[in-house]
Formats: C-alpha cells, structure tokens, sequence
C-alpha cells in the first residue's frame, strides 16, 4: 500500500530555525509499524532526520510521539491502525531540541522527586526478605508496568498548561511504592502530590489512559492516591 | 519552567488538535460551559451592580436581556450549568468513590449517560425558554 507521511522537522543547527513538515510517499505493508516507516525515510530519504529509539518493541518507551494528533509507542502502532496518510509529531509541552527529539530532563526531574525507589532501613523479620502476601503485591501490580515514555503526560491538558504539575507519570510511580506494604516513605511521596502542583491538578480528562502504551489504568492510580490524600488509608 | 505565552500556546494546540477521546471531549466541553457560565455571571454581577451605581441604565439592561440574541445565549447558559453541573457530578463520584470505575469502557458509557441525562435535563426548559422567545420577540401563539 501507499503511505503519505507527514513528519514534523525541526533543526536550529541546521537552519531550520522554524517548525515545519515534510512530506514522503511511501510503500509499507499494513502491518509495518510508523517506526518502521522513519527508519525507511532516515536510511533512505534523508539522514538528518532525528528520533529516538532503542528496543524498537514496545519496552524501553524511548519512541512516543504523537501519530495522527495522539500519543503512541511509534514502535507499537501499525500502519493499518493509522491509515494511508500518516502524520507524526514531537510530543507536545516539551521543549523540542531536534526533530522528533525532546528535552525529556524535566520529566525525569519529576520523576526523581518522588523518591521511586524503595525506601526501608529495618532489617526483615528472618533477615533476609520482606515477604507480602499475594494481594499486598496485587495492590501496585498495575503500576509496576510504566516505562517512562512520558506519553500519558505529554497527553494531559493539565500539563500542557502548566509544566510544573507533577504529570500522570509521576503520580504513576509514586502510586507504585505508596502502596507497597514493604515501603516506609509513603507520607513523603504523598506529601508532595499533596502540593499544588501535585494530583490535584488532575481534571481526569482520561487522555493519560488512553495513551499509555502499556495500558496502565492510569486515571484510577490517580484517583487511588487522592482517596489515600484524603483518607490518609493505604488499603 | 515554560514561559505563559508557551503555556497558553501548548495548551490552546493540545486542546484544539490533541485527538482525545470521549474523556477528552466532555473535559472540553466541561470547560468551555464552565468559562460560559463564568462569563453569564461576571455580565450579571455588572447589570446588577447598575441598581446602585447607574439606575438610568438598569432598565436598558434588561431590555437586553430581553432580545433574541440574548435569549438564545440563555438557552445555552441552561445547558452549561446543567452539563457542567451533571459531568462534575460524574467526576466526583468516580474519583471519590469508585477509582476502578476510571477503565476506558466504563467511562465511555459513564460520559454518553452524563451527555443523555444533560439532554434529558435540559430540552424540557429549552423548549419553554424557545416558545417564550417566540410569543414575546416574534409575535407567535401568544
């Protein structure tokens, strides 16, 4: 089949100082992926154009972009699920640095601030392991999935109007510990969600949910740590 | 941090190009019928305030009030307060009382209901409001 691709560019380094597009036809099979198609333009079109990828299948989350005005994993999607006439764009409320390339460090500086990592200084009960039962490990198993790819924040109106929200992804990772029965910091986390710039800026427009490529109930883990803001109950 | 034209700019291309789904639309549509109540509020807030600081232009004010455009605007003022008022009710009972209720299903068919039951609310008062137009500014029924 043939595909008209539309691809964002951007290149201060290489004068193109203002955000514009180019345009390829292509042939693709339905079931090749949009990242294949980028690939196919930067090898065989023009080598200059800039994105990010590593694992190429769905894991490392280094490849969301925004395919046809909405978030996806580029690696993820097929052709046939996005139609004939493709176009992909940066993420939106980053700063774009090159092309499909954005400056991710406020994201992960986000991410950092709510210590995701697990936090307990005492010693096991056997010294060895903390054990938990099979619904204690239930409780954040849905959380345990994200892979920072930034694509449910990218896709929050919240942060688009304010960069200094926290952003889904965060609210995320922090669910994950919150409610791990082993974690001993979960006050700080919620602390800090309990800003202003924190879960409450959440309008639950839904768009993280749908974007997540790893179909991570979003949405729900934030409306979890409200009730847990509220409540002060970690059930 | 971004500055406010950037912010304004990001926001305005998320909301007018993102293509979100229902979430997406009733988040929009709660807050456009948010800002049109908001601004119903701040022209009464100053029609009223005419009763003590202008009383010549309280009468023409009203008269205002009275004219098609106007009425048709107040048409639409009773389906935002009644949708913002139904859709924030969605909200507050999903996140408060039933976090698993936010799956892409559920939420599809909670927001079609909070659309339907804004509708069924409001074209009764529509109707009332529509036909009173009618007899006073065009001389209908009456």
């Amino acid at each position: 089949m043939e595909v008209n691709l539309r691809i964002f560019r951007y290149n201060p380094e290489a004068g193109r100082n203002k955000p514009s597009y180019d345009n390829y036809t292509l042939e693709a099979d339905p079931t090749d992926r949009v990242l294949d198609l980028l690939e196919l333009v930067k090898s065989y079109h023009d080598g200059t154009l800039s994105f990010r990828r590593s694992c190429a299948h769905g894991v490392c989350g280094s490849d969301a972009m925004r395919i046809n005005g909405r978030n996806y994993l580029a690696c993820k999607v097929l052709v046939q699920d996005v139609g004939n006439n493709i176009t992909v764009e940066p993420i939106l409320g980053m700063q774009i640095i090159k092309d499909m390339i954005v400056d991710m460090e406020p994201f992960f500086e986000s991410y950092r601030s709510i210590s995701p990592f697990l936090v307990n200084d005492e010693i096991p009960e056997d010294g060895k392991e903390r054990l938990q039962t099979i619904e204690q490990r239930e409780r954040f198993d849905d959380t345990t999935k994200c892979i920072l790819c930034a694509a449910c924040t990218t896709s929050c109106p919240s942060f688009w109007s304010n960069d200094e929200f926290v952003g889904p992804a965060t609210i995320v990772n922090a669910h994950r510990f919150i409610f791990d029965s082993r974690d001993t910091a979960p006050e700080k986390r919620l602390d800090i969600l309990n800003e202003e710039s924190g879960a409450w800026k959440c309008r639950t427009a839904f768009n993280c949910t749908q974007a997540c490529p790893r179909e991570i109930h979003v949405t729900q883990a934030i409306a979890e740590v409200k009730n847990a803001l509220t409540t002060g109950r970690l059930d | 941090m971004t500055s406010l034209v950037d912010s304004f700019r990001t926001t305005m291309r998320g909301y007018l190009t993102y293509r979100g789904r229902e979430g997406h639309l009733a988040f929009l549509l709660h807050r456009l019928t948010g800002l049109g109540t908001l601004l119903f509020l701040i022209i009464h807030i100053v029609d009223t305030s005419f009763v003590y600081f202008a009383p010549h232009l309280y009468a023409e004010t009203i008269e205002l009030y009275r004219s098609t455009p106007f009425m048709i605007g107040e048409i639409f003022l009773v389906f935002s307060v009644i949708y913002h008022g139904v859709n924030g009710v969605r909200i507050a009972v999903v996140d408060m009382w039933l976090p698993h209720k936010w799956t892409l299903t559920a939420q599809k068919n909670w927001t079609r209901w909070a659309v339907l039951i804004t509708i069924v609310l409001w074209l009764p008062a529509a109707f009332i409001m529509f036909r009173s137009m009618l007899v006073h500014n065009f001389g209908f029924g009456g």
